[in-house]
């Protein structure tokens, strides 16, 4: 399973479209995997947002308990300390209504489904590309 | 437009990358994130990815050597190098990685060592052509710089 949650993938332009919008978009991009985290924190910045990192599950909590608050939160699954799904969980029980977005490696439709019942909007498969991220930031300003 | 030989020579060097099977969508989609704020973006990330990928190789050559062997850390770290593989488009890095995550899922040790050498392979056989191309690239940036009206 490629994706779950939004719709079906409209988007066939490669090209990465600045979401026009008067405030900035925030993005926290909970990662461990520092190649990964580069990448989408390029991939994300390059579409015009503001991006925050986080290392794992539990620094994403501490962020949003410290009074952050982002438009965006895109969540590994598989996390030392505290997972994405732990994490999901912990922000929704704590009034988190951002949008949260599971970008995994794992791809197994019992695993995504799991990532999807802690309270995501979305799951992609990892990697990233420019197509999920602009379905992602559509969905984000119409909300 | 490919008009100088070395623009030439980059540009076959890429296609046969791509061609071959080596490297697939992923790394087009690096490319495209590379700008004059990240102007060595691909190859920052290339060889961020070898400096990770070695810590895993030797994590899973430790593992390898334990009797029994633990098939669900092997397949942890298989995981991961995995992940990192498919990250930046390295197609027949991260297909041999799937086979290795086959025979862990099937405990199949003599499996596991034998892909394991064949990622290995394809891992060392990947950076040696990346690096090559970059070395091509670098040269054809330089010559843009000098030359700007020769610039594609």
């Amino acid at each position: 399973m490629e994706k779950m949650g939004f719709g079906n993938v409209t988007s066939t332009s490669k090209t990465m479209k600045i979401i026009d919008t008067e405030k900035k978009i925030s993005v926290l991009i909970v990662e461990d995997n520092l190649l990964i985290q580069k990448i989408h924190k390029v991939m994300m910045t390059k579409f015009g947002t503001e991006v925050q990192l986080a290392t794992n599950g539990k620094e994403a909590v501490d962020l949003f308990l410290s009074g952050a608050s982002f438009d965006l939160v895109l969540t590994d699954l598989e996390m030392p300390i505290m997972d994405g799904i732990e994490a999901t969980k912990q922000l929704r029980s704590m009034g988190v209504t951002s949008m949260i977005v599971g970008v995994t490696s794992r791809n197994q439709d019992s695993e995504i489904q799991a990532f999807m019942n802690a309270g995501l909007n979305a799951c992609y498969v990892k990697p990233l590309n420019a197509e999920k991220v602009t379905v992602v930031l559509n969905e984000l300003k119409n909300i | 437009m490919e008009r100088t030989p070395l623009h030439r020579r980059v540009a076959y060097m890429r296609r046969c990358l791509f061609d071959q099977g080596y490297l697939d969508e992923q790394f087009v989609q690096l490319e495209d994130l590379q700008d004059e704020a990240n102007p060595n973006f691909v190859e920052e990330i290339v060889t961020l990815f070898y400096t990770d990928s070695a810590r895993l190789i030797h994590n899973i050559e430790q593992a390898l050597q334990n009797r029994p062997l633990d098939f669900n850390r092997l397949d942890d770290y298989m995981h991961q190098f995995k992940g990192s593989s498919s990250s930046i488009g390295a197609k027949k890095v991260k297909s041999e990685c799937t086979q290795f995550r086959e025979h862990c899922s099937a405990r199949n040790a003599e499996g596991c060592i034998r892909s394991f050498q064949q990622v290995k392979q394809e891992h060392t056989i990947l950076r040696s052509k990346l690096e090559a191309y970059f070395h091509w690239q670098r040269k054809l940036d330089k010559q843009t710089e000098s030359y700007p009206e020769l610039a594609a």
